[in-house]
C-alpha cells in the first residue's frame, strides 16, 4: 500500500482550514453588506475544497470519483440557480 | 495457512482492489445523495435569506460566533484526526488507528455539547419556534423563519454526528477484534469519508448562520 | 426453441434452498428481484382499486357512488400508491435487479446486503403509507401541494409522507447498487459500448434516482416538520412560499417520470433487436439519448409551475428546454422503428406490447409537447388532457414497458412458458382497454372538464362512460396475466435456456438460472445484439 499522502500535508491541510475559519470570523467583524455572506460561503467553498482534495483523498482517487463528486456539486447548483432565477426575475 | 485476503474478500467479487474501488465508489454516491439532501435545506434557506434579508442578518446578530466559531474548529480537529485514523490504517499500525478513532468520536462529542449549549441558549432567548418563540416586531414572522431553519439544517447535521458516532464505535470494536490491518482498512477508509463530509456540510452552516450578523455584534 | 437442447437445470436459484427464511433472508439479486415483483404487484391492484372506484363514481355527472371528501382521498391514494410503491419502484427493482448483473456478467450486485435492506425499507415505507389510507387516508392529491397539505387537510398526510420518505430510501439505495454494480462489476471483456441499452437505460435510470430522490426526502421531511410543529415553512401566513415548495417537488417529480419511462424504454430496446433480429439501429445515439434524456430531465420540472406564479422569464426558459427533451425521446423512437424496418419481425407477446409501447409513448410524448408550450397549457392544466397525457405516458409507456419485460424474461426467470394464445389475447385488450379509457379524456379535457372533481357538468357524460367502460377492459387485460403466470409458474412448458433466440449474457445461461448465474464467469468477446455472430456459433456447434 501506497500513503500517498503524507502526515505533512495533513497537516498543513489542518493548519490552513483553521486558519480560514478565523478570517471567516474576522472578515464578518467588517460590514460589506452582502458581501459578507458572499465572502463567508466563498471562504467555506475553499475549506470544502481542501477536506475533500486531501482529507478525502479525491484529488488522488480513480476518475469516477471526481465525477460523482462534480455531479453532485453541479447538480446542486442547478437546483439552486433555476429556483433563484425564478425569484430574481420575478419582478423584472 | 491460509491467505486472510482471501476471507475478507465477498463472493461476488473477484479481486480485494475490486472490493475496495466498489465500495469507495458507494459511498462516495452516497454522498452525492447527501449533498442533494441538504441542498433542498441550503436552497430554502437561499430564497428566503433573499426575500428577508433584515430579518436574517438580525437572526444572524443573535448567533453566538464564539461557540460556532470554537465548534468549528473542534470539527475541523476531528477531521484532522479522521485523517490520521485512516493513514494508521493503511500502516497496519492499529494502536493508534485506536488512538485516533476514538479522539474523533471525543470531538465529535465535545461538538454536540456545544451544540446543544446554543440550542439551550437560543431557547432561554425564547428563539425556539413552536416551543418558546416571542419575539414582536415587524420582523418577527421572518426571524422565527431564520430560526426553523436554523434548527433543521443544525438538527438534520447533528443527526449525522449521531450516525457517524456509531460508525466510528463499530469501527473502534472491528478494530479491536482484530479485522483491520494494513491489507484491509476499506470500512475505516468509508466512515472516514462520511465523517469528513459531515464535516463540509458544517462548514457552510457556520458560514451561513454564523457571518452575516456578526458586525452587529455587541460582544 | 431452435438449438436449445438443455432442459430446465436440476439445481437453480429457485430450489437451492427452499423455507419461508430462505427468500426473506436471501442475498441473491434474482431473488429479491422476486420478491420486489410480489410488492409492487400487490400494490398495482390496491392502486388500481382505487382507480376503478373512481371511474365508476364517475359514471353519473353527479358522482353517484362518493361524495367530494372521499373522492379527493380516492385519487390521492391512487396517485401516492401508483406512483411510489409501483412505478417508480416497478421495472428497476424487478427486471433490474434481475438481470443487471446477469446481463454485464456478474454474479451478483456489487452490494447483495444493502439490496435487500432496500426491500426492507421500500416495504417498511409501503406498509406506512398503507396504514395512513386504512387508517382514514389522504385528501391532498399526490402532489401534496402547500399550503393545504401543511395546514388545512385533516387527513392522514403526515403519516403517508413519512412512509414516502422511508420508501425513498429504499429506491436510493437502489441507484446507488446499480451504478456501483454497472461500473465494478462488469465481465472482462463487457467494455462501454458492449453493454446491452437495458443496462444503459438502467445506469440512466440510477443516477435520476440517487440525484433527485434525496430532494424529495427533504421536501416531505419540511412538510412533516411543518405539519408536526405548527412552523411556516411553506405557509404563506406565516412568511413562507408555497412556490418554493413546488420547485423543489417538481425537481423530483419531473425526473420521476424518466424514473418510470427509461426503464420501460430499457426492456423495450431488448425485445425490438430480438424479435426483428436486427442489432438495434444507432446503438450508440440511443445511448447517448438515454443519458440525455437523464440530464436534460432535471432541467424542465418549471413546465409544472406554468401557472403558479412563476416568473415569465423562467417559465420561457422550462417552455424551451422541455421541447429539448422530446429530441433524445424522438431519437429513440426513430431508432427501434428504423431497427424493425427490413428485419424478419415475429409478433410474440413481449413484441406486441413493444409496439404499444412505441404508439402509446408517442401520442403521450406528442401531448406532452403540447403541454411544454406555455400558451395551451395555461387553457388545459388542471383539465383532464393533463391526466390522459401522463396516463399515456406511464400507463401506456412505463406499464406496457413492463409488462412486455415480464413477458420478455419470464422464460428465463422461472425457466417456463406462458400461454402464448392468452397472453397475445390480453396484449390486445389491454391495448384497446386503455385507448377507450383515456382517449376520450384528451378530449374531455380539451372541452375544459377539471380533473380531481367528484362530479362533473351533463355534457360530458357520454365521454366519461366510454372512459369508465374502457377502465373494466383494462382491468381484465391486467388480470388475465395475472392468472396465466400463475399458473404457468408450475405448468408451463420448459422454456429452455434460449427460447427467444436472443444474444445477451443473460440467455447463455440456463433458466432458471444457478445461484451464482453463470457455470464460470464469462469473456465477452462481441459486441451487443449480435445476430449476425450467434448465427455463426449456432453453425460451428
Ligand atoms: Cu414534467
Amino acid at each position: 500500500m501506497t500513503h500517498a499522502i503524507s502526515r505533512k500535508t495533513y497537516l498543513f491541510t489542518f493548519l490552513g482550514l483553521l486558519g480560514l475559519t478565523l478570517s471567516t470570523t474576522l472578515l464578518g467583524f467588517v460590514d460589506m453588506g452582502p458581501f459578507n455572506m458572499i465572502a463567508a460561503v466563498g471562504i467555506a467553498a475553499c475549506k470544502a475544497c481542501l477536506i475533500a482534495a486531501f482529507f478525502m483523498h479525491a484529488l488522488i482517487e480513480a476518475k469516477v470519483i471526481r465525477v460523482v463528486l462534480t455531479g453532485g456539486v453541479i447538480w446542486f447548483l442547478i437546483l439552486i440557480s433555476f429556483t433563484l432565477s425564478d425569484y430574481i426575475s420575478r419582478s423584472w | 495457512m491460509a491467505n486472510p485476503i482471501a476471507l475478507l474478500l465477498r463472493e461476488q467479487y473477484s479481486t480485494p482492489v475490486q472490493q475496495r474501488e466498489t465500495s469507495k465508489l458507494g459511498m462516495w454516491i452516497f454522498i452525492m445523495t447527501e449533498i442533494m439532501l441538504f441542498g433542498g435545506l441550503f436552497l430554502a434557506f437561499s430564497v428566503y435569506r433573499m426575500s428577508f434579508p433584515q430579518a436574517f442578518v438580525k437572526g444572524s446578530a443573535d448567533m453566538s460566533i464564539v461557540l460556532g466559531s470554537i465548534n468549528t474548529a473542534v470539527l475541523i480537529c476531528s477531521s484532522f484526526t479522521m485523517a490520521l485514523a485512516v493513514y494508521s490504517a493503511e500502516t497496519g499500525n492499529r494502536r493508534m488507528l485506536t488512538v485516533f478513532l476514538i479522539a474523533t468520536m471525543i470531538l465529535g462529542l465535545v461538538f454536540l455539547g456545544i451544540k446543544f449549549t446554543e440550542y439551550y441558549q437560543h431557547y432561554l432567548q425564547h428563539e425556539a419556534p413552536a416551543v418558546w418563540f416571542d419575539h414582536t416586531g415587524p420582523d418577527s414572522g421572518h426571524l422565527e423563519m431564520f430560526f426553523v431553519l436554523y434548527f433543521l439544517m443544525t438538527g438534520l447535521h447533528a443527526v449525522h454526528m449521531l450516525v457517524g458516532e456509531g460508525i466510528l464505535t463499530a469501527m473502534v470494536i472491528r478494530n479491536h477484534r482484530g479485522s483491520f490491518s494494513a491489507d484491509y482498512y476499506t470500512p475505516v477508509e468509508i466512515s472516514g469519508l462520511y465523517w469528513h463530509f459531515v464535516d463540509i456540510i458544517w462548514v457552510f452552516l457556520f458560514a451561513i448562520f454564523y457571518v452575516e450578523g456578526l458586525h452587529l455584534h455587541k460582544l | 426453441m431452435s438449438t436449445a437442447v438443455e432442459t430446465r437445470p436440476a439445481l437453480n436459484y429457485l430450489n437451492q434452498e427452499t423455507g419461508i427464511r430462505s427468500w426473506l433472508f436471501t442475498l441473491d439479486h434474482k431473488r429479491i428481484g422476486l420478491l420486489y415483483v410480489a410488492s409492487i404487484t400487490f400494490f398495482f391492484f390496491i392502486g388500481s382499486f382505487y382507480a376503478l372506484l373512481m371511474r365508476l363514481s364517475l359514471l353519473e355527472p353527479n358522482g353517484w357512488l362518493f361524495g367530494p371528501g372521499t373522492y379527493n382521498k380516492l385519487f390521492s391514494m391512487h396517485g401516492i400508491i401508483m406512483v411510489w410503491f409501483f412505478l417508480i419502484p416497478s421495472i428497476p427493482t424487478t427486471l433490474g435487479n434481475f438481470f443487471i448483473p446477469m446481463m454485464i456478467g456478474a454474479k451478483d450486485v456489487a452490494f447483495p446486503k444493502l439490496n435487500l435492506l432496500s426491500w426492507y425499507i421500500f416495504m417498511v415505507g409501503g406498509l406506512t403509507t398503507l396504514f395512513a389510507m386504512i387508517h382514514g387516508g389522504v385528501d391532498t392529491g399526490w402532489t401534496f401541494y402547500t399550503p393545504f397539505s401543511t395546514s388545512y387537510s385533516t387527513t392522514w398526510v403526515t403519516t403517508a409522507a413519512l412512509g414516502i420518505f422511508i420508501a425513498g430510501f429504499g429506491s436510493i439505495l437502489t441507484g446507488l447498487n446499480f451504478i456501483a454494480t454497472i461500473h465494478r462489476m462488469r465481465a472482462p471483456g463487457m467494455t462501454w459500448f458492449r453493454l446491452p441499452v437495458f443496462i444503459w437505460s438502467q445506469y440512466a435510470t440510477s443516477i435520476i434516482l440517487v440525484l433527485a430522490t434525496p430532494v424529495l426526502a427533504i421536501t416531505l421531511l419540511m412538510i412533516g416538520v411543518e405539519r408536526i410543529f405548527q412552523v411556516g415553512i411553506f405557509d404563506p401566513a406565516l412568511g413562507g412560499d408555497p412556490v418554493l415548495f413546488q420547485h423543489m417537488f417538481w425537481f423530483y417529480s419531473h425526473p420521476a417520470v424518466y424514473i418510470m419511462i427509461l426503464p420501460a424504454m430499457a426492456v423495450i430496446s431488448e425485445i425490438i433487436p430480438t424479435f426483428s433480429r436486427k442489432p438495434l439501429f444507432g446503438y450508440e445515439f440511443v445511448v447517448y439519448a438515454s443519458m440525455m434524456i437523464a440530464a436534460l430531465g432535471f432541467l424542465v420540472w418549471g413546465h409544472h409551475m406554468f401557472v403558479a406564479g412563476q416568473s415569465l422569464y423562467s417559465a420561457l426558459t422550462f417552455s424551451f428546454l422541455s421541447y429539448l427533451v422530446a429530441v433524445p425521446s424522438a431519437i429513440k423512437v426513430f431508432n427501434w422503428s428504423a431497427t424493425m424496418y427490413k428485419g424478419s419481425v415475429s409478433w410474440d407477446t413481449p413484441m406486441l406490447y413493444a409496439i404499444g409501447f412505441i404508439g402509446l409513448f408517442t401520442v403521450g410524448g406528442m401531448t406532452g409537447l403540447f403541454l411544454a408550450a406555455m400558451g395551451i397549457d395555461v387553457h388545459v392544466t388542471d383539465t383532464y388532457f393533463v391526466v390522459a397525457h401522463f396516463h399515456y405516458i406511464m400507463v401506456g409507456g412505463a406499464v406496457m414497458g413492463y409488462l412486455g419485460g415480464v413477458h420478455y424474461f419470464w422464460p428465463k426467470i422461472t425457466g417456463k412458458m406462458y400461454p402464448e394464445g392468452l397472453a397475445k389475447l390480453s396484449a390486445l385488450i389491454v391495448f384497446l382497454g386503455f385507448n377507450l379509457t383515456f382517449f376520450p379524456q384528451f378530449i374531455l379535457g380539451y372541452m375544459g372538464m377539471p380533473r380531481r372533481y367528484a362530479a362533473y357538468a351533463p355534457e360530458f357524460h357520454t365521454l366519461n362512460v366510454m372512459s369508465t367502460a374502457g377502465a373494466s377492459i383494462l382491468g381484465i387485460g391486467y388480470l388475465l396475466p395475472l392468472a396465466y403466470f400463475i399458473w404457468a409458474w408450475k405448468y408451463g412448458a420448459d422454456a429452455g435456456p434460449n427460447p427467444w433466440r436472443a444474444t445477451g449474457l443473460e440467455w447463455q445461461t440456463s433458466s432458471p438460472p444457478p445461484r451464482d448465474n453463470f457455470e464460470e464467469t464469462p469473456v465477452v468477446t462481441r459486441p451487443a445484439y449480435d445476430f449476425g455472430g450467434m448465427k455463426e456459433e449456432l453453425h460451428l456447434g
